[in-house]
């Protein structure tokens, strides 16, 4: 028994020990938990109570160069209802369904689901604010009104291909507005109560407010007037012309920032449910690639040039209205040909043997090295989605007669703004630029900028002399050859049509033209190209030197005024034709008598103002160029007046 | 006048420590509860009423069992043995044994009901003292002395398995055990049936691996957070923010619904949460008194079978303690045993109570204190 005793004496104190043990192990895990983890736990568990009421941020703005805003957001809240927190769902649903003109049972079933929290689509989703005054005043428990916005776009469809839009819940979908999403869209916030896990307001439990970060702002190198201009004169070439589409495009080419960029068909950014998804989701300017036609001459110039293949006023060329390439006979457009003529006057008068000419002496590999060099097959990197990429001959493909056609715009496929980017790059002293929209980005809160977009320099293609060459000829074909029409007094433009045949299935239609101009201004320092293209003019001569030539003009005219260029002085005078008359300069006349005005002829209207004898001041001012038969104010005073 | 001087000569530090834990019980069980009882009965204070009952019923159980020498039910205890034997088999009845979560487990009608897996767990542990006490010499051999324990413990813990019932049925076994190896089986018999229940696990993990699975999701309850990890979570979730000091009293979250049943397997967490880590800690050194009063109680009886019982009722707690606590601070996989003394429950109370008194009067009987 002793040994027995002394056994049982021993397990008893192990017991005890053990259960000790046991009881610290237990107290070090509580501390364990309730310390080391407690912050970690606490968070979670204050998620798991937590009952987000979403608080959405704003949408960066959408601006121009100059800060004139493009897109931006108007306030437009959104109900949310805590289901479990209604007290009476049949009242509230009856006093719900009256403001927002919702079937009664539809909000009833709604506000009685088994969730968290309900929204009611699409009536209580973005309303305006007077429906959230409404909702808001009829002070119901469980009814939040929770602060949202919409997207407004106040220029309506103005840039809206290159704007996109923004879908419900402020998501950019097309455009821009997709393209940035990211840093317009900043990240919500949300005013948080604590539930139970039935969903009732747990008790005594503070809200929890998270603020919202709001998007940034984004200036475009866009300038608004420029694009109003072109918007403009796309809306004057639609109802003139009846076309299937247009296409405009302004660079800056000493940056490539976009200064307007707009196509028709166009679309409502805040409507775009209003037309087929094609119209709003193709940003034609960089998406549609088409043959270029004459404008692509620029390229073969440029690359003549640089090679120093040919002297432009030197070198001759005759052409009979035709050239034989690998046994192939290639027609000029001009029935019978330009006869003999300088190389100047073969890109004035667009000739297409004589560019096959240039091709042929630059040979295959220049050519289209070149046109490789100047961004052609590839994309040229602008902010926007969708971009083309051209399509260029096979280079294993390329014979006589590819490389011939290529010289002169045909069989080649490129996109609108490669074009603009290119010659951009031929007229600038030689730099190929990257494209671009987003210019600078702009701190929502206290609109100091963060962020300059510093423009991209890809690569210098062509010298400074020869681009200057380049602008020399580009400014002959305005002034004296095929783009006449885009002349605009004091601004020396210089630019080059282009008349593309569209093709369907492997075969050129008949009578169907995308008719292209590609202007430059003013050509001793450009500021601005503009390409205006326009699909299938109709009751017109399908060329570009008709159609849009002209509105190239306009648009460049206009937005140099816009953009406070001074006017040139020395320029190289229009060339006359039989439509034409010759500008006439304003005469100064302040400070003459009535009298010896009458006996004067100026070919101009005569308008007064006021009464007197002598001519106090004038409009336009002395030394500007108008039209003949244009009309000129004067007004009258006596002579004390008109001597000061 | 004799009991008068009996009650004089109790274990007062363990008689202290006992009203105290109840006390505290009766006021968790009420925190816990109100949120469920409003909800469920509309009436908070539903669970405390009836808690408040048990626990008077159980003083009055200790109070006639301190009273009663503790050698007066030794000759019932076959006798109560069987009918609890009965019991088992009778619960297992459908439409006699009532089912609640998965379990047909109570014996009873309506909301007063009992469980007799609590009763067995109580007269297992007289039985098996007894019989330690009895065959006190045989107790070194396996065939005649520890054999025929593991044959009884063995068969009514089938029993209890059948309602399901593990975690009951696990505290007995345990408790059972550590009096065999307090009343002198040898090392290497542990160490065999060690093997023995090794072996068996693995036979059972590779028959259903998912076993290996929810054993282990304790470890991390995020694994499965809406299935077998969502009750550990939920206790986690209370006892974290509680902190050094708690939320105060009644100022519990998770009672709010997170927490199922919070005043039953889980009022410890609501503990911690109310009242911090102090109050977790004082509640766990109290148990830690009880222990070290039980095994002094069992150090200095002279009677075997007093030693024995007292080990069995002290084992009986700490086995529950340590498995109730380490399953809500996550230490232990989620098992349905509950805090003596604290949780809401009538059967575990009231005998718990009656086993303290049964304690108590050995206490009374020890020569000199």
């Amino acid at each position: 028994m002793k040994p027995n005793r002394k056994q049982l004496k021993r397990r008893l104190i192990l017991m005890l020990a053990i259960g000790l043990f046991v009881s610290v192990l237990l107290i070090a895990r509580l501390a364990y938990v309730q310390f080391y983890l407690g912050g970690w736990l606490t968070d979670l568990a204050e998620d798991s109570w937590a009952r987000d009421v979403p608080f959405e941020a704003e949408r960066g703005e959408i601006r121009d160069r100059h800060g004139e805003t493009l897109a931006t957001n108007i306030s437009a809240p959104s109900l949310l209802v805590v289901p479990s927190q209604v007290e009476d769902p049949a009242h509230a649903a009856v006093e719900i369904s009256s403001i927002l003109q919702k079937a009664e049972d539809e909000v009833y079933e709604k506000i009685t689901e088994q969730q968290s929290i309900v929204r009611i689509n699409p009536e209580g989703r973005k309303m305006t604010p007077e429906l959230a005054d409404a909702l808001r005043s009829l002070d119901l428990e469980g009814l939040y009104i929770a602060e949202d916005n919409r997207r407004y776009y106040p220029n309506g469809a103005f840039l809206s291909h290159v704007l996109g839009f923004a879908g419900i819940d402020n998501q950019g979908l097309t455009g821009l507005e997709q393209y940035y999403d990211e840093e317009l869209s900043g990240s919500p916030g949300s005013v948080s109560f604590y539930s139970d896990a039935k969903g009732q307001r747990m008790p005594g439990m503070a809200e929890r407010y998270v603020e919202p970060e709001d998007g940034q702002h984004v200036n475009l190198s866009v300038d608004e007037q420029v694009q109003k201009i072109i918007e403009r004169e796309l809306d004057i070439a639609e109802a003139t012309y009846s076309p299937d589409g247009a296409i405009g495009i302004a660079m800056d080419p000493n940056t490539g920032g976009i200064l307007g960029m707009s196509s028709r068909p166009d679309f409502d950014p805040e409507h775009f449910q209003d037309v087929p998804p094609e119209i709003y989701n193709q940003n034609k300017p960089v998406w549609s690639q088409y043959e270029p036609g004459s404008t692509f001459k620029i390229m073969t110039l440029a690359a003549a040039l640089e090679e120093e293949v040919v002297d432009l006023d030197e070198d001759r060329f005759h052409d009979p209205g035709h050239i034989e390439v690998a046994g192939q006979r290639l027609r000029c457009w001009k029935k019978g040909g330009h006869g003999d003529q300088t190389f100047m006057e073969v890109v004035q008068n667009s000739c297409n043997p004589g560019f096959v000419t240039l091709g042929e002496r630059l040979g295959e590999d220049l050519l289209f090295d070149y046109i490789h060099e100047f961004g052609f097959g590839e994309q040229t990197g602008i902010d926007l989605q969708g971009e083309g990429t051209g399509i260029l001959f096979d280079p294993e493909n390329v014979g006589p007669l590819e490389q011939a056609t290529t010289a002169f715009g045909q069989g080649v496929s490129v996109t609108p703004l490669q074009q603009v980017t290119a010659v951009a790059a031929a007229v600038n002293g030689g730099y190929l630029y990257e494209p671009f929209l987003a210019m600078e980005w702009v701190d929502p809160e206290t609109e100091d900028i963060i962020e300059r977009k510093e423009p991209v320099m890809k690569k210098q293609v062509i010298s400074e002399d020869t681009s200057q060459e380049v602008r020399r000829a580009l400014e002959h074909v305005v002034a004296k050859g095929t783009g006449k029409g885009a002349f605009v007094d004091g601004y020396r433009v210089g630019g080059k049509t282009g008349t593309a045949q569209k093709s369907s299935g492997g075969r050129y239609l008949k009578d169907n033209h995308i008719v292209s101009f590609i202007g430059v201004a003013p050509m001793d320092d450009p500021e601005i190209v503009v390409y205006i293209a326009i699909d299938n003019p109709k009751d017109t001569m399908q060329f570009g030197g008709v159609v849009a030539a002209p509105i190239v003009g306009n648009v460049i005219g206009d937005s140099l005024r816009a953009m406070e260029v001074e006017p040139r002085e020395d320029q190289l005078e229009k060339e006359l034709d039989w439509t034409d008359t010759e500008p006439v300069e304003i005469p100064d006349v302040v400070g003459l008598p009535l009298t010896e005005l009458h006996h004067a002829s100026y070919p101009l209207e005569i308008q007064t103002e006021g009464t007197g004898e002598y001519v106090v001041s004038q409009s336009p001012a002395p030394g500007s160029r108008v039209e003949q038969g244009s009309t000129i104010r004067l007004y009258l005073g006596d002579k004390s007046q008109a001597d000061d | 006048m004799e009991s008068n001087q009996m009650f004089k000569q109790v274990d007062r530090w363990l008689l202290l420590v006992t009203v105290l834990l109840v006390a505290i019980g009766v006021v968790m069980v009420y925190s816990a509860s109100a949120a469920w009882a409003e909800y469920n009965f509309g009436d908070s204070t539903y669970f405390l009423k009836r808690q408040l009952l048990f626990a008077t019923l159980g003083l009055v159980a200790l109070t006639v069992m301190m009273n009663i020498p503790y050698q007066t039910w030794r000759p019932y205890l076959p006798l109560i043995m069987l009918i609890c034997f009965i019991l088992l088999i009778i619960v297992l009845i459908p439409g006699v044994g009532l089912q609640r979560g998965g379990a047909r487990s109570w014996l009873g009608i309506g909301a007063f009901s009992v469980q007799p897996s609590e009763f067995m767990k109580l007269a297992m542990i007289g039985m098996v003292a007894h019989l330690l006490a009895v065959r006190r010499e045989h107790m070194s051999y396996f065939g005649q002395g520890v054999f025929p324990l593991l044959l009884l413990i063995g068969t009514a813990f089938g029993l209890i398995m059948l309602q399901p019932d593990l975690g009951t049925g696990a505290v007995m076994v345990i408790t059972a055990m550590a009096m065999i190896f307090i009343g002198g089986a040898r090392i290497l018999h542990f160490v065999w049936l060690g093997l023995l229940g090794v072996v068996a696990f693995a036979l059972l993990v590779i028959s259903a691996p998912y076993r290996l699975q929810r054993l282990t999701s304790f470890l991390d309850p995020w694994s499965d957070a809406l299935g077998s990890g969502f009750q550990s979570i939920q206790s986690l979730y209370a006892i974290g923010p509680g902190g050094l000091v708690g939320l105060g009293f009644g100022d519990s979250r998770q009672k709010y619904y997170y927490l199922p049943e919070p005043q039953t397997d889980f009022i410890f967490a609501i503990l911690a949460e109310e009242g911090g880590f102090i109050t977790g800690a004082i509640v766990i050194l109290l148990f830690s008194i009880f222990m070290w009063r039980g095994i002094r109680i069992a150090l200095l009886i002279d009677d075997p079978f007093a030693s024995f019982l007292a080990v069995g009722i002290v084992g009986l707690l700490l086995v529950q303690v340590m498995i109730n606590i380490g399953v809500v601070i996550g230490m232990f996989p989620v098992t349905g045993i509950t805090l003596p003394f604290l949780s809401y429950g009538g059967s575990s109370l009231t005998l718990m109570l009656l086993a303290v008194g049964l304690l108590l009067n050995i206490s009374s009987q020890l020569r000199s204190v």
